[in-house]
């Protein structure tokens, strides 16, 4: 990703909702949503969302874009894929989220928000980046005390059952970390993939403004 | 007129439903033959099972009367029921068309007394109730039926309850030994008239049409709510019959979804209007929701949508509910974003109604015919183009019933600039 | 005595009738009371043995009035059809033993009866003649050359009409003229397509069929279908024309803007209505980056038109992508309540929000002069101003050209009532009915006056019932039926397009070409003294017998079709070409003069009196039910289909229409002993049904009236009765009758019987 977020001075001054269009997965679509409210209505976590998908939407054709990027909608995302395949309009709700999550962590919304989704996918992504696997018992442990000694002594303590029973049906590997062969593989992999990221994003900027 | 060959002045038009018998009436009542044919073993198609029409809540059968009527006192028209077109040859004003016709098992002379349905024992679903009753395997459609004639099923052919039909009858109008047949016309013209089909809710999984109980689409809706339909015009619920009084209706099931059907189908608005003013004629302390995208109530039709949203026991939601499941108690629980509100709600009905779109039928009839259609089926109408094949009604897109006369009505005028063009005039 | 000459009486046991009641009974009825000379019996009528049969006699001239007794008329019409015959049914099939147990004294006593009617009837009727005299012009005059008028005249032209075209303004194209685009009616449906309207403007001055006036205006329009006699002014010259029928296209005016003052019109010059931005589209000088299309700009508006225009969501569509198109930089809001792009104009909508145009669901609060627009943002839930616009769009919505706006208002005369049938013969504010149901009541809306419309008339019809066409609720012309839109009150005239109900272009062509179908259909039927719609090929029309004419008006008055004239000397003249055969007229004569060739008071009459009175002592009243012909009667029909059982005291007539029906008919069966009258016909009121109009709302007026001669006889009130009852009400329609004679029962028997 290269494009950063644009300044935007007043309610439905488009900048934003073009920029999303041009630099988010699937924004391109965007335009099509006629707030028909399906995606929100088939949210499993409907409930729990600040705006839900619709309304989100909504406020990035109004421009809203401190609120976007700060809301829980674009990280209690659980990729069902429900209203993605309900929408009437085609519009790739799930890839939105994602990418917005995606952007939300690089322009520092996620930093600033500091949310348990973030440091979830933090502690996640060290584990597969380091090992090519995620470790159980180290990923979770990141996480709980990412939140603080007192946090991570707490949570620990409220999973302990959890833990044994996992452990017990050999679910959580417990002892040196394991680790997959050709490490070095799984590196160039990865650094592919950001290779062609930036390179579509480029591309996806370009055709905007041709 | 030069030395032009004489082509006929004779139309067809397929399909006997409200467009086709409107095209009919005025192209004869204006001087032309007119041959209809309709593949069904009545006339009448989709708006006699209509209980009443949108906005003046009138009963279809009183203009279908009128149009029988006019049907009936008019040599210059000919109805073949059972009847459909197989291959068509020739050009705008001189074209040879083969006609199909299935066997009914009973002849013209029939007089309608019923001895045949009174012999008849087996029983099968009633296509004029969508199969939500069950009618002899001898039977007239229905009461307005024309022509007034019954028909024999053709599963009980060959076993001894059909000697037994007709034995039954004593003018002798059972005809067991009725074959499938084929016959030639020629007509300078043909008005496809074929009208649609309700869209499958079954394809809406997540509305559970057909798992959920008690969660019915707009056309069966219309069946409940008529005096000649499957429960004598009371609006209960298919599974327990209880009456409905909480009901939903849920707009756009299926129609302005690029999944199923991308255009609006225009008429469920208006119907589920409609369907809430049965109810609420039907159930004083009826509650009514309606979950709507857009109403789309146009022109002189605002009128009835500004007065049912003056009743306070019609509630309009806006919002396309993400999902209807069958709730604790059993009854249907619809649920989604109130967009409007920004709640999240889960409500439950004692009946929800699917409002339905429609498609346009024509796949089947006129297939072998190079008809030019659009990306969604209907006929594209021809303008100033005189030609001889002419769409008409929703065979050509989706149309209210009066759009569907209108176009009906300029459907015989088209024609029969065919056919003056044919003529060399 | 009666003429019983050309009589033939045909009996038909089949259908059960044989084994329910005793055909031989009536055999003796025909030859003994009526010394019918041919009566025969066949237990197959229908069948093509009997029907030879019948078709021998009438050919060898001994039978002109076969009377079939068998099953409802409205049943083998066709196969009792014989050329040059006049075929008199008795219904003994659907009203006698599919309703009435077989065997049964009271049965029997019904189908005598039933059979005495027929052949009263067939006594009291004669062959009608056609009417067909003078000249018959096939040429159409098209008022309006828009795109709807210029349709109309290439339609007709196209199925070998002459037309004459007249345009009130000094060149042809209407509103539509200098257009750039226009709504796409064939796919792609998501693609404004080229203004169709300069093509169609030289096909009109190409065709040599087509004869065009502009700067004309019809004067005067007087005479009947098939023979119009129009003046039209051309500058300062009149000249005459006879046309067969008239298409009236007279199109559509936009809403007045300056009635918008609150979304900011006239405060700004960069508000503009979509009529206005058509223009500068058209004459390409639109440079503007933000533009908000403001919906609903006095539509859907209580205080300005109350019904949707249905174009404008989609014109401000169309209109946003050719800005976009123009300039993909430009911004295009569209503040819309609902957004109504039905049908396959959905694919609009979606190309729209493809193209980046963005739709705001909510109200507008206020539109400043600096062009802020502040939105109660539905969706978003809060109040929004938008700023930065250079440009608002008011979607303004159509008003019909009902009357020609250019000419002044007509003025009442001081001793002139106010015309009937003028707009508010439909309440928009009455609540919701469905057979019983009442809604409920609106918020206390006034409801409209009945006032002169604004303008003057558009044909200047010279009938009795005002230079006006009839207009509906709003201010558009008819139909009002959803079944047959171009029914209109005015045979020969056809409103189309945008001037009937707000359509689109697509729409409007091809209602044009259903305009001009009717026409030409109208011409030929009344070439041959025929009736049109609903009564369709009727041949006969009413005859007035000037003698005992007083002149009370009541007549001309009362028509709905504005088929009587009056001659200088104020007696009533009948068009026969704008008759529609309800018979109101006859129903509205005081002193019997109007009847037609096979219809008439006296024929009712007589057949009511065809029947047996039996005496009190015999305990078996007798209610005469005058039931309409199109709704009652089928439903009377369908009772016997599904076999409810009512009353077999009950004696049913068949007529055109309610309004046939006189009061005399009431009294002189009352006079012979009848307990009760029943008038039974259609739907009255806001959304009527009745196809003449007003027959049950005359049929109730009527009754009421009756009252005070009931009064004055001493009877009771209960004995006459006007029901509305719908053509599915087979199961009601019995329960009416049957509580109707437990009425009479209660009542009593009319003292009058047997005097």
């Amino acid at each position: 990703m290269t494009a950063h977020l644009p300044e935007t001075k007043r309610k439905y001054d488009l900048t934003f909702a073009r920029w999303v269009s041009r630099n988010v997965h699937g924004g391109d679509k965007l335009n099509m949503c006629m707030q028909c409210g399906v995606c929100s209505g088939s949210c499993p976590l409907g409930e729990q969302m600040d705006y839900g998908p619709r309304r989100l939407f909504m406020m990035i054709r109004a421009g809203m874009k401190d609120e976007v990027m700060k809301s829980d909608t674009i990280w209690n995302c659980v990729a069902c894929y429900r209203s993605e395949v309900r929408c009437p309009r085609g519009v790739p709700v799930t890839h939105i989220l994602d990418s917005l999550s995606v952007v939300a962590v690089r322009e520092g919304y996620a930093e600033a928000k500091n949310a348990e989704t973030t440091r979830f996918a933090k502690a996640f992504w060290w584990s597969a980046k380091k090992f090519g696997l995620t470790d159980e018992r180290l990923v979770t442990a990141l996480y709980y005390f990412s939140g603080g000694i007192g946090e991570g002594i707490r949570k620990g303590m409220a999973n302990q059952k959890i833990a044994l029973r996992m452990i017990g049906k050999k679910r959580m590997h417990v002892g040196m970390p394991r680790k997959i062969k050709r490490r070095g593989e799984l590196k160039k992999i990865l650094a592919k993939a950001v290779e062609i990221e930036n390179r579509n994003d480029a591309a996806a900027g370009e055709e905007v403004k041709s | 007129m030069s030395n032009g060959k004489l082509s006929s002045r004779t139309i067809l038009v397929v399909g006997g439903g409200i467009a086709g018998i409107s095209a009919t009436v005025e192209a004869a009542e204006a001087g032309y033959e007119v041959v209809l044919v309709e593949s069904s073993p009545t006339l009448g198609g989709r708006v006699a099972q209509l209980n009443r029409y949108f906005p003046k809540l009138c009963q279809p059968t009183c203009g279908l009367e009128i149009n029988y009527q006019r049907i009936k006192k008019n040599r210059a028209i000919k109805v073949y029921t059972m009847t459909s077109v197989g291959k068509v040859e020739g050009e705008t004003g001189n074209f040879t068309v083969s006609l199909n016709t299935r066997p009914r098992f009973v002849k013209a002379n029939c007089t309608a007394c019923g001895d045949c349905a009174g012999a008849a024992e087996s029983e099968i679903d009633n296509p004029f109730n969508y199969g939500m009753d069950k009618t002899k395997a001898a039977y007239l459609p229905h009461a307005m039926a024309f022509p007034l004639r019954y028909v024999i099923d053709p599963s009980v052919i060959g076993s001894p309850e059909a000697e037994k039909i007709k034995a039954s009858c004593t003018v002798d109008a059972v005809d067991l030994e009725d074959k499938e047949g084929s016959f030639e016309i020629g007509v300078g013209a043909i008005i496809w008239a074929t009208g649609w089909q309700p869209y499958g809710a079954e394809k809406i999984t997540q509305y559970g049409y057909g798992e959920v109980a008690d969660v019915i689409n707009n056309v069966e809706m219309e069946r409940l709510a008529a005096m000649n339909g499957p429960t004598a015009g009371r609006i209960v619920r298919p599974s327990d019959g209880k009456e409905a009084k909480r009901v939903a209706f849920i707009q756009c099931a299926g129609s302005r979804d690029e999944k199923h059907l991308p255009y609006c189908s225009r008429i469920c608005c208006l119907g589920s209007l409609k369907h809430a003013a049965y109810l609420r004629e039907q159930y004083a302390d009826a509650e009514i929701d309606i979950y709507y995208i857009d109403i789309r109530a146009h022109d002189k039709l605002e009128g009835f949508y500004q007065k049912l949203k003056n009743d306070p026991q019609v509630n309009f939601i806006k919002s396309k509910p993400g999902s209807i499941v069958r709730g604790e108690s059993g009854d249907p629980t619809v649920k989604g974003e109130n967009t409007i509100t920004r709640e999240i709600y889960a409500n439950s009905y004692d009946l929800v109604v699917l409002a339905t779109g429609m498609e346009p039928s024509a796949r089947g009839e006129g297939s072998s015919v190079n008809l030019q259609r659009d990306e969604y089926g209907f006929v594209v109408p021809c303008v100033f183009e005189p030609d001889g094949m002419i769409a008409a009604g929703v065979a050509s897109g989706p149309l209210d019933v009066s759009m569907s006369v209108q176009s009906a009505t300029a459907a015989a005028l088209r024609a029969i600039q065919a056919i003056a063009q044919g003529e060399g005039k | 005595m009666t003429d019983q000459n050309g009589i033939g009486v045909y009996l038909c046991s089949g259908c059960a009738i044989g084994q329910s009641i005793d055909v031989d009974a009536l055999s003796g009825i025909a030859a003994s009371e009526f010394k019918v000379p041919i009566c025969k019996t066949h237990e197959c009528l229908c069948g093509d043995e009997a029907v030879a049969m019948i078709a021998e006699d009438v050919a060898s001239g001994g039978v002109e009035k076969p009377v079939i007794a068998a099953c409802s008329p409205r049943v083998m019409t066709d196969r009792f059809q014989f050329d040059g015959a006049q075929v008199i049914r008795a219904n003994m099939r659907e009203q006698v033993v599919w309703c009435h147990p077989p065997g049964d004294e009271d049965t029997q006593m019904l189908a005598n009866d039933q059979l005495r009617m027929a052949i009263t009837r067939a006594t009291k009727s004669n062959a009608p003649e056609p009417w067909k005299e003078g000249e018959f012009s096939d040429k159409i005059l098209v008022v309006g050359g828009g795109y709807v008028g210029l349709s109309a005249a290439l339609e007709a032209s196209r199925a070998g009409t002459d037309v004459l075209l007249v345009e009130r303004s000094d060149q042809l194209g209407g509103n539509v003229r200098r257009w750039s685009k226009v709504l796409p009616d064939s796919p792609p449906y998501g693609t404004p397509r080229d203004n169709p309207v300069p093509g169609l403007i030289a096909a009109v001055e190409g065709d040599a069929r087509i004869s065009v006036m502009t700067d004309a205006i019809v004067a005067q329009t007087s005479g009947q279908p098939g023979q119009f006699k129009v003046e039209i002014t051309n500058g300062g010259s009149t000249s005459e024309e006879m046309v067969g029928a008239i298409v009236l296209a007279t199109g559509w005016r936009p809403y007045d803007p300056n009635k918008l003052g609150h979304l900011g019109y006239g405060a700004s010059p960069d508000v503009v209505t979509n009529v206005e931005l058509e223009e500068m589209l058209a004459a390409g000088k639109v440079a503007k980056k933000n533009v908000a299309f403001i919906q609903c700009a006095g539509s859907r508006d209580p205080d300005h038109l109350p019904y949707c225009s249905s174009v404008c969501c989609g014109v401000s569509i169309k209109h946003a992508l050719q800005l976009i198109e123009a300039d993909p930089d430009v911004m295009a809001y569209v503040i819309f309540q609902e957004l109504r792009t039905p049908g396959v104009a959905e694919d609009l909508y979606r190309a729209a929000q493809d193209a980046g145009v963005i739709f705001m669901k909510g109200d507008v609060k206020s539109v400043g002069a600096d062009l802020t627009v502040v939105v109660d943002d539905a969706l978003l839930g809060e109040e929004v101003p938008l700023q930065g616009l250079d440009m608002v769009v008011l979607a303004t919505g159509m008003v019909p050209n009902s009357t020609n706006i250019d000419l002044p208002t007509r003025e009442l005369g001081e001793d002139e009532e106010m015309p009937p049938l003028l707009r508010s013969d439909i309440d928009t504010t009455a609540p919701i009915t469905v057979a019983g149901y009442m809604g409920e009541e609106p918020a206390a809306v006034e409801k409209r006056e009945e006032t002169m419309p604004e303008g003057g008339p558009l044909l200047n019809l010279k009938y009795h019932q005002g230079p006006h066409l009839p207009m509906l609720a709003d201010g558009f012309p008819d139909s009002h039926f959803i079944c047959f839109p171009y029914e209109s009150r005015r045979t020969g005239i056809y409103p189309c397009g945008p001037l009937r109900r707000p359509m689109d272009m697509g729409e409007a062509g091809l209602d044009a070409a259903g305009a001009v179908l009717k026409a030409i259909q109208t011409i030929r039927l009344v070439r041959d003294g025929a009736s049109v719609h609903p009564r369709s090929g009727d041949l006969s029309y009413p005859k007035i017998g000037l003698e005992p004419c007083t002149k009370c008006r009541r007549c001309t008055i009362e028509c709905p079709f504005g088929a009587i004239d009056e001659t200088d000397k104020d007696y009533p003249v009948v068009n026969p070409a704008r008759c529609r055969r309800c018979g109101t007229c006859m129903g509205a004569c005081p002193v019997r003069t109007i009847s037609f060739d096979n219809y008439s008071i006296d024929m009712l009459t007589s057949m009511a009196k065809s029947c047996e009175i039996p005496d009190e002592f015999d305990e078996k009243p007798r209610v005469l039910i005058l039931a309409c012909e199109n709704d009652a009667y089928p439903a009377l029909d369908m009772a016997g289909l599904s076999r409810r059982n009512y009353s077999a005291f009950v004696r049913i007539i068949p007529v055109n229409c309610l309004g046939s029906v006189s009061a005399l008919n009431v009294s002189d069966a009352l006079s012979v002993g009848y307990d009760g009258i029943i008038l039974m016909g259609c739907k009255s009121g806001d959304n009527y049904q009745c196809h003449f109009v007003k027959g049950s709302a005359m049929a109730q007026e009527r009754a009421a009236n009756i009252e005070e001669t009931l009064a004055s006889m001493m009877l009771e009130k209960e004995r006459v009765e006007a029901m509305e009852v719908e053509i599915s009400d087979a199961e009601r329609v019995g329960q009416l009758i049957d509580d109707f004679v437990a009425t009479i029962d209660e009542i009593g028997f009319n003292p009058f019987k047997g005097f």
